[in-house]
């Protein structure tokens, strides 16, 4: 297989708003991808689709050469996924949480053995709830881990997380990475992604205005620091000024 | 069936730890009951009749565990699970997430089971409690009416834009039926320009239905409440399988 994910020419409107247009990528094996912009970029949005849950107006999408909305069940067996936000019961526990998520999997994996790497295997009985933000993090990706997947989808992994919690999340992906997962995230942080992705896509009211490696985004910018650069591809710059 | 198993296992802990369920299902049909015996005992439901009022009474107690879970507990549940996206989360996992509504009816069907029994237990050991209809038709009865309010709380849970709305439509629902339908308050002691309001309400029907099963009365004369329920029953599982909302 040559990509584990690929989209082409996704698009996608809410009446007349347009979310994505004509948007086109993909993801190898074992590299990490990230998708980025601002809020209502249109990040979301095309997560949503490459997920299968939203339908596209046109274009085509596979991961793993499977179709998400045809082959939901093949494919989420080796698909890992985290949303945004935790989905999970009121009073539900780590461990019962847990079990519950691998019950979904023909072969999950030991989650046990998970939450140990993990750091959080002391948790196994306390309330999801009253974990710290970064125990929740640490937790919502063994969750994506349990099936044993091939890919990887994490939607803004470390927002609200404090400095030293980020900083483990990105050695874990690290360490993931290095495993062979491929991983495709979205994310607002730079710094973030100058750690970990090797290709990056920046969304700009739905469409691409970048596609390319961190380096490439730079050089081919007015600036030095990808922070700079990515606000000059999104035009935050501009519009903040506007703003004022 | 590894996926079901699991799944209902937590969700019964998680409805256990919210304890609502175990006041309103369990411990309040067995309050009215142990209220209802302390005032009639053993005395006959009227002049003359071969049943006494608690026997004419079991069949509406027997309700509350059914409408406690149909149509306050699944249409809460639901909306709740909809509004923390679970039920969006189990669309891109290999499991279908029709799943976790079938474990939800599986629990509050659970309940009302539970409820039956200690009722029919404690009626019959300390009110002299006898059946006098054909305990199989009483059950299809008791299985029809739980299917009809069930399907009222699914379209209710299914439908609702929130847990917010669905509460409010719950309550609407579940408290009117309660005090009115004769689930709590005997339907034979009402006025009868009271009996004809709550004749409106579904669960009367069904209390009809469940009456009429356990005193051993001729079902014909309760046609009619058969065919509402099988109507409720009908039209909501339409609606909902139609129009359900999964996010």
């Amino acid at each position: 297989m040559e990509n584990v994910i690929v989209v082409e020419q996704l698009s996608k409107s809410y009446g007349d708003l347009v979310a994505v247009k004509n948007l086109s990528l993909s993801v190898k094996p074992g590299s990490v991808f990230g998708l980025l912009g601002a809020n209502g970029a249109g990040k979301s949005t095309t997560v949503e689709c490459i997920l299968g849950t939203k339908k596209p107006d046109g274009g085509s999408i596979s991961i793993l050469d499977l179709s998400p909305i045809h082959d939901r069940k093949t494919l989420f067996e080796k698909v890992g996924v985290q949303f945004q936000e935790a989905h999970y019961q009121e009073s539900i526990q780590v461990g019962e949480l847990c079990e519950v998520t691998a019950s979904l999997y023909k072969n999950p994996t030991d989650y046990k053995n998970l939450l140990e790497q993990f750091g959080i295997a002391d948790k196994l009985k306390a309330p999801v709830k009253e974990l710290s933000g970064g125990q929740k993090q640490r937790l919502f990706i063994v969750l994506a881990l349990i099936p044993n997947p091939e890919v990887v989808l994490l939607d803004e992994l470390t927002t609200g997380l404090d400095a030293r919690a980020r900083r483990d999340v990105w050695q874990i992906l690290n360490k993931l990475k290095g495993a062979g997962l491929s991983i495709f995230l979205t994310s607002h942080f730079m710094d973030e992604v100058e750690v970990l992705c090797d290709t990056i896509c920046i969304l700009k009211k739905g469409e691409t205005v970048f596609y390319g490696t961190v380096s490439e985004a730079i050089k081919n910018s007015p600036y030095e620091k990808l922070e700079d650069a990515y606000l000059w591809y999104s035009d935050e710059e501009d519009n903040k000024h506007e703003d004022l | 069936m590894k996926t079901f198993n699991t799944m209902l296992k937590t969700e019964m802990k998680l409805s256990l730890r919210g304890m609502d369920m175990l006041i309103f299902a369990i411990f309040m049909p067995i309050i009215v009951l142990v209220v209802l015996g302390i005032i009639y005992g053993d005395r006959p439901a009227f002049e003359g009749a071969s049943y006494t009022f608690l026997e004419q009474s079991f069949g509406a107690v027997v309700s509350i565990a059914i409408s406690a879970g149909g149509v306050m507990g699944l249409p809460l549940v639901i909306s709740d699970y909809r509004g923390k996206k679970i039920l969006k989360r189990l669309k891109v996992t290999p499991a279908q997430p029709v799943i976790i509504l079938l474990v939800q009816i599986t629990i509050y069907g659970l309940y009302a089971l539970t409820s039956l029994v200690l009722l029919y237990l404690i009626a019959s050991v300390f009110y002299s409690f006898r059946m006098q209809g054909d305990i199989l038709q009483f059950l299809l009865g008791w299985l029809l009416v739980l299917i009809s309010m069930f399907s009222i709380g699914i379209m209710v849970g299914g439908l609702a834009k929130n847990i917010k709305i669905a509460g409010i439509l719950a309550s609407l629902l579940y408290f009117p039926m309660l005090i009115f339908s004769g689930a709590t308050l005997p339907y034979e002691v009402m006025p009868s320009a009271m009996q004809k309001v709550a004749d409106l309400l579904p669960l009367t029907q069904g209390i009809k239905l469940l009456k009429a099963t356990s005193l051993g009365l001729p079902v014909e004369n309760v046609l009619p409440s058969i065919l509402v329920m099988l109507v409720i029953a009908g039209v909501c599982s339409f609606v909902s399988i139609r129009f359900f909302k999964w996010e």
